[in-house]
């Protein structure tokens, strides 16, 4: 990846028509800016080699080949993965909050979801979508077969935002769906009741079960405070009756409460191994999965 | 609208009530913006919990969101107002105002004219040289001298110039003091003097009601001196008129008439030509014309073919003929001036021969109308001609369309100037039959100086005093801007 200039926006995205033109283009843009796939793991077999490039990690180089003929060569291997995988996505009321010009919270943890599981299908592992909202809802197990995908860019093209939903019902039963040693990527703006405790303890739980837990928590500039909106009423999506006059612009306790709470929700995650990644909408997607990978991976 | 008042040049209402009316009108929409006030409208905002209430954000005080096109409603609204409020610029006050009409036709030439000019210098210069009035110098057409060229040059070279050799209108005069007073608009009240010899040259039909329509007041006629000896006491009209009527009976010698009648046929029209200077000769009957020639035949009864041909012969031979209605046959319809006869009998009202002069009593009339080259001398009520006249060789026909002698014509009082002016069709206008020389009389110089008060209020006068009246241009700026307003609120909503 060269430039940031060559992710496109989510508002253009959103233009690109159907969901799996929008995950391979993400998918395309995210694979130009990676160093190198973030789901290389084990249980890979040996394919071919090839010219050492810069930037190819070490380990792969074949120092017998080298030893042979003075020259760097790279093993590469095909992956082959038994990883289950799913991605959970916050489909409550507050989801569909868009702020001034951007896509909705919903519609960029779509694109989000959907280029990873174009991703990972694409690494071999089998993923399965739940979301909850209205209520909890396990809309697709893991599979991994060709047509899958479809099917999960299908379920996503239909999510509706609606209702306060509870995460740490979701996560529960994705665990209870899935052999242990899994992964759970959730998609959510984190805005719970209970300030996080009970997202926090399921979390725990997928743990102990040896799942990975990836939250991607999405908000917009006006939730975080970067483009607060000016006076008015506002009210929660959530909880349309409760309306308060207010002037988050002119409140700097705004942005540092919205800062706390996440802060202290981050550090319980980070807490029981999981893995917080803070994302805007105002950034692309592409952009976002790909400085996340390379933080992941260590690179600068 | 009252009068200015004393001191400067100022902007008076006629209806202050719309003028206020509009101001605060103006300020509906101004009031609308600011005082409606109302919760705004709420938003989502799924991080409100982090939100502190800021009560003054409750409510929302509405601003106005469009500055120009409120402004143009404003201005349109006290545009319309101060409109309605009949606005007028009054200068500042002048106090009285003359009108000077300057006569320079032919009768003034001699020691008149400077007179006259030295009168008018009088009249609309102060001591400065400063006009404070306005001139009119007429002849046959009358012209109004601008005030900024009312000077001491202008009367010098008035004075230098000598009168025209035309004749006058007095009625172009009276008809051009309405406009010369539209110029007065400082004036609390106007005078006007006409400075003339008067001639009955300048004299023409309806004079008097045309007078009376022109001004209000009385004219200042100044006596300038005429070419003939002026009366011994210029002030009394009783001894002008007595010297008027003297040079009168000394210049015409009585004229000589015919009633061309049957029986007891002219019995009434003899007696009343008589009246007018006439002297007048009644036939025996309608079988034979005397020998004895006249300069007017009066035929009230149908006539023998040889006396309607030698009335014909007479005519041309330069006396003037009148036929009444009840005397056309079949000889005489040849001669008459009229076309399409045909008798009614219905009652047509009353005859017009000029806007002074009206009879009533007529019993009957004819139909059809005057012949090509006739001219009408009289009409009945409804405009309809009821007398012509032509010229035929060098003499004329007249011919009446009523019985001159029937219904109750005869016993009007009018009915010996009816003759008369019967008796003169094919002359040009209604003044007496002197000539255009000859000196208004005492009761001419009376209906041309008028009634009433010398000074005229200018209240009374219409246009004079009331400066220059706004509320039309207001309106039409209003309009304009109404346009205006239409056309920005168009472009606003469709941008």
């Amino acid at each position: 990846m060269s430039a940031s200039a060559d992710f496109l926006p989510p508002r253009l995205l959103e233009r690109l028509g159907g969901l799996e033109i929008v995950a391979k283009t993400v998918v395309r843009g995210f694979q130009a800016g990676i160093h190198r796939s973030p789901l290389r793991g084990a249980g890979e077999d040996f394919a071919k080699h090839r010219d050492y490039q810069q930037g190819d990690d070490l380990r792969y180089l074949d120092w017998k080949l080298y030893a042979r003929t003075d020259r760097l060569y790279v093993r590469e291997f095909e992956e082959r993965s038994n990883l289950q995988a799913y991605l959970v996505v916050d489909a409550s009321a507050s989801m569909d909050y868009a702020g001034e010009g951007g896509v909705s919270k919903l519609r960029y943890a779509t694109y989000a979801a959907a280029a990873l599981a174009h991703l990972m299908m694409g690494a071999g592992d089998a993923v399965g979508l739940a979301s909850f909202g209205a209520e909890p809802r396990l809309l697709a197990g893991p599979r991994s077969r060709r047509g899958h995908l479809h099917d999960l860019l299908l379920n996503l093209e239909r999510l509706k935002a609606g209702g306060s939903g509870d995460v740490a019902d979701v996560l529960d039963r994705v665990g209870s769906a899935m052999p242990r040693g899994g992964r759970v990527v959730l998609f959510s703006d984190l805005l719970e009741e209970d300030d996080g405790a009970a997202l926090a303890a399921a979390c725990g739980r997928l743990r102990a079960r040896g799942d990975e837990v990836i939250v991607l928590r999405v908000l917009t500039p006006e939730e975080s405070g970067e483009a607060a909106p000016g006076a008015g009423l506002y009210f929660d999506p959530e909880h349309p009756a409760r309306v308060l006059p207010a002037a988050p612009r002119q409140d700097p306790g705004y942005v540092r409460r919205v800062g706390a709470y996440y802060a202290s929700l981050a550090d319980r995650l980070r807490e029981r191994g999981v893995e917080y990644v803070p994302l805007s909408t105002a950034t692309p997607v592409e952009e976002a999965l790909v400085a996340w990978v390379n933080r992941r991976r260590g690179a600068p | 609208m009252g009068q200015p008042p004393a001191g400067g040049a100022v902007i008076a209402f006629a209806a202050p009530a719309f003028l206020v009316a509009g101001l605060l009108a103006a300020l509906v929409p101004v009031a609308l913006h600011l005082i409606r006030r109302r919760p705004p409208s709420s938003a989502p905002l799924p991080t409100q919990r982090f939100l502190t209430e800021d009560a003054r954000n409750a409510v929302r005080v509405s601003r106005p969101t469009d500055l120009l096109l409120l402004a143009l409603r404003m201005l349109l609204l006290a545009l319309a107002g101060a409109a309605l409020a009949r606005p007028a610029w009054l200068p500042a006050p002048e106090g009285t105002s003359e009108i000077v009409l300057l006569d320079r036709g032919a009768a003034m030439s001699g020691g008149a004219w400077a007179r006259a000019v030295g009168e008018a210098r009088r009249a609309l210069l102060d001591a400065e040289g400063s006009a404070r009035g306005e001139l009119v110098v007429f002849d046959t057409a009358a012209t109004h001298v601008p005030r900024r060229r009312v000077t001491p040059a202008l009367f010098d070279s008035l004075a230098a110039a000598r009168p025209s050799s035309d004749r006058v209108d007095y009625a172009a005069a009276l008809r051009s003091i309405r406009g010369a007073s539209r110029e007065l608009r400082g004036a609390d009240s106007v005078r006007v003097t006409m400075l003339t010899v008067p001639r009955w040259g300048g004299w023409s039909a309806g004079m008097a009601p045309l007078r009376r329509a022109a001004w209000p007041g009385a004219l200042a006629m100044p006596e300038l001196g005429a070419a003939r000896p002026a009366p011994a006491d210029p002030a009394s009209a009783d001894s002008a008129s007595t010297d008027a009527t003297a040079a009168d009976s000394a210049d015409d010698a009585p004229r000589r008439a015919m009633v061309v009648a049957s029986g007891r046929g002219g019995q009434f029209a003899a007696p009343a030509l008589e009246a007018t200077g006439w002297r007048v000769a009644r036939t025996p009957g309608v079988d034979a014309l005397p020998t004895e020639g006249a300069g007017l035949y009066v035929v009230l009864a149908r006539t023998a073919p040889a006396v309607a041909a030698e009335l014909r012969r007479r005519a041309e031979g330069g006396a003037t003929v009148v036929v009444a209605r009840d005397a056309v046959t079949e000889e005489v319809r040849g001669m008459i001036p009229w076309t399409g006869f045909a008798l009614d009998d219905r009652a047509p009202g009353g005859i017009f021969l000029d806007p002074e002069l009206r009879i009533d009593g007529a019993s009957n009339g004819v139909r059809g109308r005057p012949a090509e080259g006739a001219r009408v001398i009289a009409a009945w009520d409804d405009g309809r001609p009821a007398a012509s006249a032509i010229s035929l060789g060098r003499g004329c026909v007249v011919f009446a369309g009523t019985d001159l002698e029937g219904g109750g014509l005869p016993f009007s009082a009018s009915f010996p100037r009816l003759l008369d002016r019967l008796g003169r069709g094919c002359e040009s206008s209604a003044a007496p039959s002197a000539d255009a020389d000859r000196p208004l009389d005492a009761g001419a110089r009376a209906v041309l100086r008028g009634e009433g008060p010398a000074v005229v209020a200018a209240s009374a006068v219409e246009g004079a005093g009331g400066g220059v009246q706004l509320g039309r241009w207001l309106m039409a700026a209003a309009l304009a801007v109404a346009l205006i307003e239409t056309f920005v609120a168009y472009r606003r909503r469709t941008a």
